[in-house]
């Protein structure tokens, strides 16, 4: 660990969870910090401010929601969410209060790395305005509003270029329906999801091989959409 | 006092109906010169016999013989008789009179008990029919109570000796005093007794059955009433107890209750289980899970291929385990039907996509292919619930054939269902098999000892796709040829797609 070293808050109370999480995070070159209890968290995101926060739901002390609100009233860190299975409503409703991706107890540290990379990566895009996202053959010029396909331009309509923008803005993690809806269509219309089907049915068509088996645009169920980024890291194919 | 006011106002009653009489009989003689009409003074002796009782209607007949003799025996217009025999005519009327006003009353008595006796035997056989209807103690319960306050016409309630999941074994707790709650405790081990709850109120306590606790205890509410008025109520109870409890046994209701406590009782504990072991075996599982992805990333176990191959080893089985306990939940959630829907229209690739991607690893070792149209209809379904359903049936296709065989994964359009279908090159399905695939903890035997599983996938399949409005089906030539497993899920016609956004 250097000083260099990205600082990572682990926020979890089951001390076998925040032994693994450290140890994978570790070796993927992370420094980590550990927190037992929502209290403690906020003390250390506020004397230490970390560079990515994986948060558990179920703390002692208070909610895992009520956490991430209060970080986020000061904050934009990126921030994984480890949540429980079979519940998308929650998941939607932490996204929508302003985590960036969850994973599903129990999961695999590849995941969780592959999400928290994504989101480290939209922090990194944001602060330096790097303008160009790239998603296996296709590169998404922000700047530009140009997208091309093995360098072959695309041809998009302002919805569906919206709808890829706003994809690659997050590029790697999922956005959920209800943001796509409201920055696309607008508030009236934030339910409506057979909008967003149709629209990412005839994107698929334009920059999927495939459309029937994406590799790029992937469907959340029950949550929203995400935009596949290749891990640059050697783990990656590893899951 | 009551009685005796009651009594003289019979009297009374009686007085004037004789004297009603006397003026008819007078009118009579006066206008038609009837002269033989001393039995019309009978007239007011039946009335009074049959509405007033026994004490008015002899008043009537001393005093119709005397108007008789008033009107009809010599010499008339007073109440001398001349003639011998006109006294032995008027001793005889006298006779008739008593007997007929005794036959009267007691006529009416029977006949009023005769009718009560209906409407008790009618509402015993109401009774009955509903204690036969009933599916639950609780209605039982309510039967009972109800029918006992019809009968005995104050308030009862009845405590059940069955402790029902809704707490049934203490019924409207504030409408019962303390004092009395108290003796309904004693009473399960006793007959019974009357109480006093403090204020005045007598309460009668009472097993409803002399033999058994097993039907509880009732309190009825006597209000404030005497000592012996009290002992005639516990009668009429214990009558209508005595009956109703024969009832009761008749029906065999004792077992019934015995059987719904035992099953409301194994029920919780089974439910309570399942859900505590699941949560403590998953967090325990997401450390084993996570340690071994972290072993498996790791450079200095990736250098050795025996601990690598250990380190997947833990990590897959560690995964298996955690569908299995998901499968666990998802039944209990299924059995206390606790599955809501949450529909939308969905894109029917993306479900087979996702589960598919959910399975990546276990289908490594066979040969996947896929064969999905391009321009599907959409379906609105719950596609979390199908997502699950259908990764159950790639699972079993997995577990079921031979590793390096095909598996076929299709998405096809069929008249108006979407058919996502999964094909197998294993095991195949008898015609036995096939026909109780599905069942909740079906197994088929022919490989029950060499595969592991509890029966429970299939069976949470169906109930997940049933909750979407769409079946499950199953093919196979037979055994060792292979299956099909198949989702249809109904889509609307192409009106009823959903329709495009505002483009721009």
């Amino acid at each position: 660990m250097t000083e260099a070293d990205p600082v990572v808050l682990v926020v979890d109370d089951e001390a076998q969870i925040r032994r693994f999480l450290r140890a994978g995070l570790e070796l993927d070159g992370f420094a980590v910090q550990d927190a037992e209890t929502g209290a403690d968290a906020l003390r250390w995101a506020t004397l230490k401010p970390p560079d990515l926060v994986i948060l558990d739901l179920g703390l002692p002390d208070m909610d895992g929601g009520e956490v991430l609100e209060r970080l986020r009233a000061w904050s934009s860190v990126p921030l994984i969410v480890l949540s429980v299975r079979s519940n998308e409503a929650e998941k939607v409703r932490l996204l929508e209060s302003g985590a960036d991706d969850y994973v599903v107890k129990p999961f695999g540290m590849a995941e969780l790395l592959a999400r928290a990379h994504a989101a480290m990566r939209r922090q990194a895009r944001v602060s330096t305005g790097e303008p160009v996202v790239k998603v296996g053959p296709i590169a998404i010029d922000l700047a530009a509003r140009i997208v091309t396909n093995d360098g072959v331009r695309i041809t998009l309509t302002p919805k569906e270029y919206r709808l890829l923008q706003i994809l690659a803005q997050h590029a790697g993690n999922v956005v959920t329906h209800q943001y796509l809806l409201k920055e696309i269509w607008g508030g009236p219309h934030v339910h409506d999801t057979h909008y967003l089907r149709i629209f990412v049915r005839k994107l698929r068509q334009k920059i999927e091989a495939d459309p029937t088996q994406p590799r790029i645009l992937l469907t959340e169920l029950g949550v929203g959409y995400r935009l596949v980024v290749p891990e640059p890291s050697n783990n990656a194919s590893v899951n | 006092m009551d009685a005796v006011r009651r009594e003289l106002r019979g009297v009374f009653i009686a007085l004037v109906l004789v004297a009603a009489t006397a003026l008819v009989s007078f009118l009579l003689i006066r206008y038609l010169d009837v002269r033989r009409g001393s039995v019309i003074f009978l007239l007011p002796v039946l009335l009074a016999g049959w509405h007033l009782g026994l004490i008015p209607a002899l008043v009537a007949a001393v005093a119709g013989v005397l108007w008789s003799g008033y009107f009809f025996f010599s010499p008339y217009y007073t109440y001398y008789l001349s003639r011998p025999n006109e006294i032995l005519n008027l001793v005889l009327f006298m006779i008739v009179a008593v007997v007929v006003s005794h036959l009267a009353n007691s006529m009416k008595r029977h006949t009023e008990l005769a009718r009560k006796r209906e409407n008790e035997v009618s509402d015993l056989y109401t009774f009955s029919r509903r204690l036969a209807a009933a599916h639950s103690a609780d209605e039982i319960y309510t039967a009972i109570e109800e029918h006992l306050a019809s009968l005995v016409r104050r308030k009862v309630v009845l405590f059940g000796a069955a402790t029902g999941r809704d707490g049934r074994s203490t019924p409207d707790e504030k409408a019962v005093p303390e004092r009395v709650r108290a003796e309904v405790a004693r009473a399960h081990s006793t007959l019974g007794t009357t109480v006093d709850d403090g204020t005045g109120n007598i309460w009668l306590v009472r097993r409803v059955s002399q033999k058994t606790a097993d039907f509880g205890v009732i309190a009825i509410d006597l209000g404030s009433v005497p000592a012996d008025a009290v002992a005639d109520v516990r009668q009429r109870v214990d009558d209508v107890l005595s009956d109703a409890t024969a009832t009761l046994e008749r029906l065999d209701v004792a077992r019934a209750l015995n059987d719904a406590k035992m099953r409301s009782e194994t029920e919780l504990l089974r439910e309570a289980l399942i859900g505590s072991v699941s949560h403590e075996l998953r967090t325990p599982l997401a450390s084993i899970l996570g340690s071994a992805t972290v072993l498996t990333q790791s450079p200095t176990i990736a250098k050795d291929e025996r601990l690598m191959s250990l380190a997947s080893v833990v990590r897959d089985e560690a995964e298996r385990l955690n569908s299995d306990i998901q499968n666990l939940l998802d039944a209990t959630r299924i059995s206390r039907q606790q599955i809501k829907p949450r529909q939308e229209w969905i894109e029917p690739q993306d479900i087979v996509n996702s589960a598919l991607g959910r399975r990546r690893r276990r289908l490594a070792g066979h040969n996947v292919s896929l064969d999905m149209d391009s321009n599907l209809p959409f379906v609105y379904v719950d596609p979390v619930l199908v997502e699950q359903a259908f990764v159950q049936i790639v699972d079993n296709a997995a577990k079921y054939s031979p590793a390096g065989s095909a598996i076929t994964v299709a998405a096809k359009r069929n008249g108006h269902d979407v058919v996502l279908s999964v094909n197998d090159k294993g095991i195949g399905l008898t015609g036995e098999e096939q026909a109780q695939l599905g069942e909740r903890f079906f197994r088929g035997a022919r490989y029950a000892a060499v595969t592991s599983g509890s029966g429970l996938g299939l069976w949470i399949a169906k109930a997940f796709v049933g909750a979407n409005g769409g079946k499950i089906e199953a093919m196979s030539s037979g055994a060792d040829q292979g299956s099909t497993v198949s989702i249809h899920l109904p889509f609307a016609t192409p009106d009823s797609q959903p329709g495009m956004g505002p483009d721009d």
